[in-house]
């Protein structure tokens, strides 16, 4: 017997639960929103400027020498995390974080930034000397300066309100536009909550993050068209049937699917967190999440928008641009 | 939808070889070729190239010349490197060129034959704005407008002129460059200092850097195998101006102009090299320009030197210059720093110079780079700088790979439970998919970066997807009572819309994500969108494939899925 994540032919009354789905999703949101205005994201180095340096953490020395060697090299507060790299050959690390600079005599904004990275750099060699420390190494430094984290992070909101714009469109153009706002709905849900656990957990947000994002976007689109898609079907097939009893029987067709393709995706996106390293955690954190939350809006969220704005056109033919698959393959 | 006649399936083994071919060059690496790993401590071009060498010999050795032979391009944080955005300021660009101006004008008002000059005192440049004082403005304005509109000069390719002409109070002109001609000039100078940059970085032309430009202003230098960004912003914050100007080394002029801060008219207090201050004229006698090579060298007692040539022209100057001046200091000066300041023993003929100082060998290096490259219009900026060393990057390529492979048993267990021997060939199909796009990436010459890697595990993931849409609805109509065949045609039929509308919204966000991108994240969003292309292909044409033929022949009454 092959495994079946859902049963067959299943009959659940999916949107007799829309007003609970409907409070969970607003508590949620709201709670995102708490959660921004308070805590507020973690900003990386990409949107809030400033340095990181990752080096090998010498043996017999401690995360003290470390701080020792860079003391008053700049500006604020250094920030020094102990880490252990992955793989076989794992060593011990040694993080360094400083601020956005103030600049120094003679200094602007960015090269102030430029150069308390060098300084840093040059201090940690010679605290480290080769010949006293042979593993002593810089693994990465990374120094970005205010003007183009700035940047970076304008276009990072771009990119996200374009993509929902796009989508809006195309949905539009494809479906109906109840259908479109409906899952435009469903993405800003996925996209509000994932950055307000982001907050609560203080995971870092940078470029890769906006990455996931905009990837969680298209999957929780993707989950959206394939109930959608079943819905339209449906509305045309029972002209009789009230809508909330379309919209149940089209989620209990697709639930199957739905669960089988967030399990694979789900399972990608482990092996990524779990064995991809440090630098695609936060990444692979942010997908996991969104795949989760995307799941369920496709289910609760895009379709009782939907319910609840005016009625659709049920047609009185199938009107689908695409039929069947001729003349490929 | 269940034919395959045999030219379809000619189609598809085409691309299929096409991928496998596509793909395969990524697997010669060191030990799969048997050749001895490069010794890493040898920086001497002349090993790299030995060793590249036997490697694309072993390579040849069992891969026909013929065949594609494209590796995938590893990203900076995969292989290691030194990545630098870096700003050309316009206004200094501006600036500079308004001084290489000024003779121009200077020339303008002599040509009117009146000795004492229609200016009360010679011009003032400050910054990008130059202004001239009349000292009889009602006869003289219109005629100098008219004259300094005629040298006003064009940028580059474009027919921006360079300044905007003001008067004020009827006896002030004022040039100012508008910020349209400083746009202009920036835009001008970046192709000049782009190739500056290579020159200085990689003046033996050997190694594999990257200069791009971005927007007009900005220029992104990438490094790989590169571990101090230090160096290369040294070898770049240098505007990397050399003149040769006739000095002053005499001590009571020097203390003096210390203690004052002032100088006699035309002549410059400057810093030495090895300490100390040296006062030069102003105006240079020879400059970077009449240099034709520079490079490392070593003077009599064996230290690094730097050596240059002049070319013709000069070196006839610099023979009767020394000639002329024997006995007295020449300095040669860089960026306001006298790097040499020599006494003239005898006239030197033949052109060439040296510079000696304590230099290393790898600084003399440098620098002889910086004076071969020529002078930057204007200073670089830099305004990001990201360094990945060796070590990481391996250890990112361990865990991408480490990642992909878990991830790929994963799912094709999954698949196999969920689906039996359907799933099975789903698994082929997603296998063929991953070959399809690593043979795309290489193909096409992309780049794979880490989040690249996440991409195509992800990929891994939803690719699944367009055959699970189409297994559901073949379970549905075989619960209906269909046969197998009849199935699975109407399980294709009813996915397609679905599976288009799905892969195209996932394509709208990848390529959005293509757009502002930058380094890794550019090559999540090249994989991810590579990745939806092949996946459908392999859905719709593979998989089916795979189900029809096994249709055909084992004649199954039911299709356990």
């Amino acid at each position: 017997m092959l495994l079946r994540l859902w049963p067959e032919n299943t009959k659940v009354k999916f949107m007799s639960f829309r007003m609970v789905a409907l409070v969970a999703s607003v508590v949620a949101l709201v709670g995102s929103a708490i959660m921004l205005s308070t805590r507020g994201l973690n900003l990386g180095i990409d949107f809030a400027g400033g340095s990181v340096i990752e080096i090998v953490q010498p043996e017999g020395t401690t995360a003290d020498d470390v701080r020792a060697a860079t003391a008053g090299m700049v500006s604020g507060e250094v920030n020094i995390n102990s880490a252990r790299g992955t793989g076989a050959n794992a060593v011990d690390l040694a993080v360094i974080r400083f601020k956005t600079q103030i600049p120094r005599e003679g200094e602007d904004a960015e090269s102030a930034q430029q150069n308390a990275n060098n300084r840093v750099r040059a201090a940690l060699t010679e605290a480290f000397p080769l010949e006293t420390y042979p593993d002593f190494a810089i693994r990465s430094s990374a120094a970005v300066g205010p003007k183009v984290s700035a940047e970076l992070f304008r276009s990072g909101v771009t990119a996200l309100g374009v993509a929902l714009l796009l989508m809006t469109i195309y949905i539009t153009l494809r479906f109906q536009w109840q259908y479109a706002l409906g899952a435009v709905s469903a993405l800003f849900h996925d996209v509000f909550i994932t950055m307000g656990v982001f907050a609560l957990t203080g995971f870092e947000f940078n470029l890769a993050t906006i990455a996931a994002l905009l990837t969680i976007v298209g999957y929780s689109m993707n989950d959206t068209v394939i109930v959608f898609d079943r819905v339209r079907e449906e509305m045309r097939k029972y002209k009789k049937l009230e809508a909330s009893q379309v919209v149940d029987l089209a989620i209990n067709a697709t639930m199957s699917r739905t669960l089988l393709t967030s399990t694979t995706t789900l399972l990608a996106l482990l092996s990524i967190f779990i064995f991809g390293g440090d630098v695609l955690r936060g990444m692979s954190f942010a997908l996991i999440f969104g795949v989760i939350v995307g799941t369920y809006s496709s289910i609760f969220v895009a379709s009782t928008v939907l319910l609840m704005l005016p009625s659709l056109d049920r047609g009185d033919k199938p009107k689908r641009e695409v039929e069947g698959f001729q003349g490929v393959g | 939808m269940l034919n395959f006649p045999r030219w379809k399936v000619v189609l598809i083994s085409f691309w299929l070889l096409l991928g496998t071919l596509l793909a395969l060059p990524n697997l010669f690496s060191e030990g799969f070729l048997g050749i001895e790993p490069v010794d890493t401590g040898s920086q001497d071009p002349r090993d790299v190239a030995a060793y590249e060498q036997q490697l694309a010999e072993a390579e040849a050795s069992w891969w026909p010349g013929f065949l594609p032979n494209n590796k995938l391009n590893l990203g900076l944080d995969l292989q290691g490197g030194v990545y630098l955005l870096m700003a050309i300021d316009p206004t200094e660009v501006a600036t500079n060129r308004l001084n290489t101006i000024q003779a121009d004008v200077r020339d303008v008002f002599r040509q009117r034959g009146d000795r004492e000059g229609i200016m009360r005192q010679p011009f003032v440049q400050s910054g990008d704005r130059l202004t001239i004082e009349l000292n009889e403005p009602e006869r003289q304005l219109d005629d100098a407008v008219r004259r300094l509109r005629s040298i006003n000069p064009t940028i580059g390719q474009t027919q921006t002129e360079l300044f905007d002409i003001n008067v004020s109070d009827d006896r002030f002109i004022q040039l100012s460059v508008p910020n349209s001609a400083k746009n202009a000039l920036a835009a001008d100078a970046q192709g000049k200092m782009m190739e500056i940059i290579r020159r200085r970085i990689d003046p033996d032309g050997v190694s594999e850097i990257s200069i791009t430009p971005q927007g007009d202003a900005r220029i992104i230098l990438e490094a790989p195998g590169e571990a101090d960004p230090k160096r290369i912003k040294d070898i770049l914050s240098q505007a990397g101006r050399l003149t040769f100007n006739m000095a002053n080394t005499s001590d009571s002029a020097i203390r003096s102009a210390m203690e004052t801060g002032r100088t006699l008219r035309g002549e410059q207090l400057v810093e030495q090299m090895e300490g100390g201050f040296i006062l030069i004229n102003r105006v240079p006698e020879l400059t970077g320009a009449d240099i034709v090579t520079a490079n490392r060298c070593f003077d009599e007692a064996n230290r690094p030197a730097v050596c240059f040539r002049l070319n013709g022209a000069a070196a006839n100057k610099f023979y009767n210059l020394t000639a002329r001046n024997r006995g007295e200091i020449f300095s040669i000066v860089l960026d306001d720093v006298s790097m040499s300041a020599p006494r003239i023993n005898e006239p030197i003929p033949g052109g060439s110079v040296q510079i000696t100082g304590q230099f290393t060998i790898e600084e003399a290096d440098d620098l002889a780079a910086i004076i071969e490259a020529g002078e930057l219009p204007a200073r670089l900026n830099f305004l990001e700088e990201r360094t990945v060393g060796p070590g990481l990057g391996q250890e990112s390529i361990e865990a991408g790979s480490r990642a992909s492979i878990i991830g790929i048993i994963l799912v094709g267990i999954f698949m196999m439970i969920a689906y039996g021997l359907i799933g099975g060939f789903a698994v082929g199909s997603l296998i063929a998919n991953i070959v399809l796009l690593l043979g795309a990436l290489s193909g096409l010459g992309a780049t794979l970066t880490l989040p690249g890697i996440a991409g195509i595990i992800l990929t891994i993931g939803m690719a699944v997807d367009a055959n699970v849409i189409v297994f559901e609805r073949v379970r549905e109509e075989q619960r209906s009572g269909r046969s197998p065949a009849t199935a699975l045609q109407a399980g294709y039929e009813h996915a397609f819309s679905a599976i288009l509308d799905a892969n195209v919204t996932t394509f709208i966000a990848a390529s959005i994500l293509y757009l502002i991108g930058s380094g890794p994240v550019k090559g999540f969003a090249v994989t991810l969108a590579i990745g939806i292309v092949t996946s459908v292909f392999t859905a719709f044409v593979v998989t089916r494939w795979f189900t029809v033929m096994y249709l055909r022949t084992a004649r199954p009454k039911r299709l356990a899925m």
